[in-house]
């Protein structure tokens, strides 16, 4: 089943989303997803966090004028593609529910919220992404490793590149 | 950088805080959880199990090593890094016979490419060794024929006694005569340096494993008994002549372990306190030491290799790549 995070790591590279459907997780020497997770718990407090629906677990959820509005929050934009495209899955997932809700990518490290809302078009993008990551799964070798801008500082780069 | 904590002395080892609290009658010691790689205990130690629990939060792995210094067994936390892929993997490779032999062949084949590396080294050193890397070379190609695990492990038994022909060559030290492999006991001092290096070379590459996803417990080339450790000695192999064994040859040539250093004990011969301690001293700068790695282009330490070499063997369990062991090129 696809998840949010899945959709992340897709973005990122996608022999990664093939490596974590097997549960080779990165090297963990990695102070940063500590980090991640206490931005996550600490940041909005007065807001619902951590909802689950089905397979998809969603950091913040509000309300506002009767308009539902729901939040991810990431460490650093460093990843934003990934970012967009995750909380535009959660939204797409939503839709399906029946409801039609707004997105917010949140950085309260960089006090930055960027609003999003869902497009035909990233609908589109998020269907192919998604057969994609199917292949991707079922394929019984990882697709080859490609140097991208994110391999400098990857848990996978020593496993990739030895 | 984490750091491996060596502990020779007799004494208390507990947990304090956040840290790791040792006391003995040279004093007390405290070292900080985070800093901490792996832990190596030759004294006598007492410990609890509040300390295990310790060690099993940080994922830190003990060996233990008995007076003599011979290995005893491991504290190998409970695993963090659980894929029922990989094991299934690497059982699958353990029980289909062609590719358990396949995989065995790689590292004997890695661990003879090695030998004669060093051999070659010190032939530039102006040894004469021509002859023992001949004979090894004429070897070499009975790796690729043979037929079973059996027959591969009499092959390396075989180019392993060409190679021990080359100690005395090397060593030419009339303190430090070889005559041939003696094991439990060691039955002189140059045996008794290997036995010792050979174990510290598989504790590291056990400490290695369990930072992977890998199962320490399905070797290809040395058997599976369904409960000893054995992947470590098969990585082993490729590293005990460039790590261990280079390592032997200087610390004899450069006089840092001396006969004093070696004591009877068992009917044999082993280091006595002193000995250990220096020899596991130039072995942990061995393991920091670091070479330019031309794949991963920056320089990596011998005990990265290992990691590395891990990583390798995974991608050959996943069916993504063949496994090369690695060969030094210098």
């Amino acid at each position: 089943m696809i998840t949010g995070t899945l959709i992340w790591y897709y973005y990122i590279c996608p022999r990664e989303v093939w490596l974590m459907s097997r549960q080779l997780t990165p090297w963990e020497e990695n102070p940063f997803i500590e980090l991640g997770r206490l931005i996550s718990q600490e940041s909005y407090e007065r807001d619902t966090k951590e909802v689950q629906i089905e397979n998809i677990v969603i950091d913040i959820v509000k309300t506002q004028d009767e308009e539902v509005i729901i939040g991810e929050v990431k460490k650093s934009s460093r990843f934003i593609k990934s970012a967009t495209m995750q909380l535009a899955f959660y939204l797409l997932k939503l839709k399906e529910y029946g409801i039609n809700a707004k997105g917010i990518l949140l950085f309260p490290k960089e006090k930055r919220r960027i609003p999003l809302s869902l497009t035909k078009e990233m609908e589109e993008k998020l269907n192919l992404a998604i057969d994609r990551i199917n292949q991707i799964i079922k394929s019984e070798t990882p697709p080859p490793a490609t140097k991208n801008r994110f391999c400098a500082k990857c848990g996978y780069r020593e496993f990739c590149w030895a | 950088m984490k750091r491996t904590l060596y502990i020779f002395s007799d004494g208390e080892i507990k947990r304090k805080g956040n840290t790791i609290y040792f006391e003995s009658s040279e004093g007390k010691k405290y070292v900080p959880i985070e800093n901490t790689q792996e832990i190596l205990i030759f004294g006598e130690v007492s410990l609890n199990k509040r300390l295990l629990e310790f060690l099993n939060e940080n994922e830190i792995v003990v060996h233990f090593f008995n007076y003599y210094g011979f290995y005893i067994g491991s504290f190998y936390p409970r695993e963090h890094l659980n894929s029922g892929y990989m094991i299934l993997k690497q059982a699958e490779h353990y029980l289909d016979t062609t590719k358990r032999l396949r995989l065995a062949k790689k590292f004997v084949w890695g661990a003879v490419k090695n030998i004669i590396k060093v051999l070659e080294y010190y032939i530039a050193r102006g040894k004469p060794l021509h002859e023992i890397v001949e004979r090894i070379a004429n070897l070499e190609p009975s790796i690729s024929i043979a037929n079973s695990v059996e027959n591969l492990m009499a092959i390396e038994g075989n180019i392993r006694d060409h190679y021990y022909d080359s100690f005395n060559i090397i060593i030419e030290n009339e303190n430090f005569t070889f005559e041939g492999r003696t094991r439990k006991p060691p039955k002189n001092m140059i045996n008794a340096l290997i036995s010792f290096s050979n174990s510290l070379v598989y504790v590291v590459c056990l400490s290695e494993i369990y930072h992977t996803h890998l199962d320490p417990r399905i070797g290809f080339l040395h058997s599976t008994n369904m409960r000893r450790f054995t992947l470590n000695l098969d990585v082993a192999e490729i590293f005990k002549p460039i790590i261990g064994d280079r390592l032997i040859f200087s610390v004899i040539n450069k006089g840092i372990i001396k006969p004093s250093h070696f004591e009877e004990k068992l009917n044999g011969i082993v280091l006595n306190e002193k000995g250990k301690q220096l020899f596991v001293q130039e072995f942990d700068e061995r393991l920091k030491t670091t070479i330019k790695h031309r794949k991963l282009g920056r320089h990596v330490s011998y005990r990265e290799l290992i990691r590395l070499e891990l990583y390798k063997l995974q991608k050959h369990l996943i069916g993504e790549e063949e496994y090369t062991p690695f060969v030094a090129w210098w």
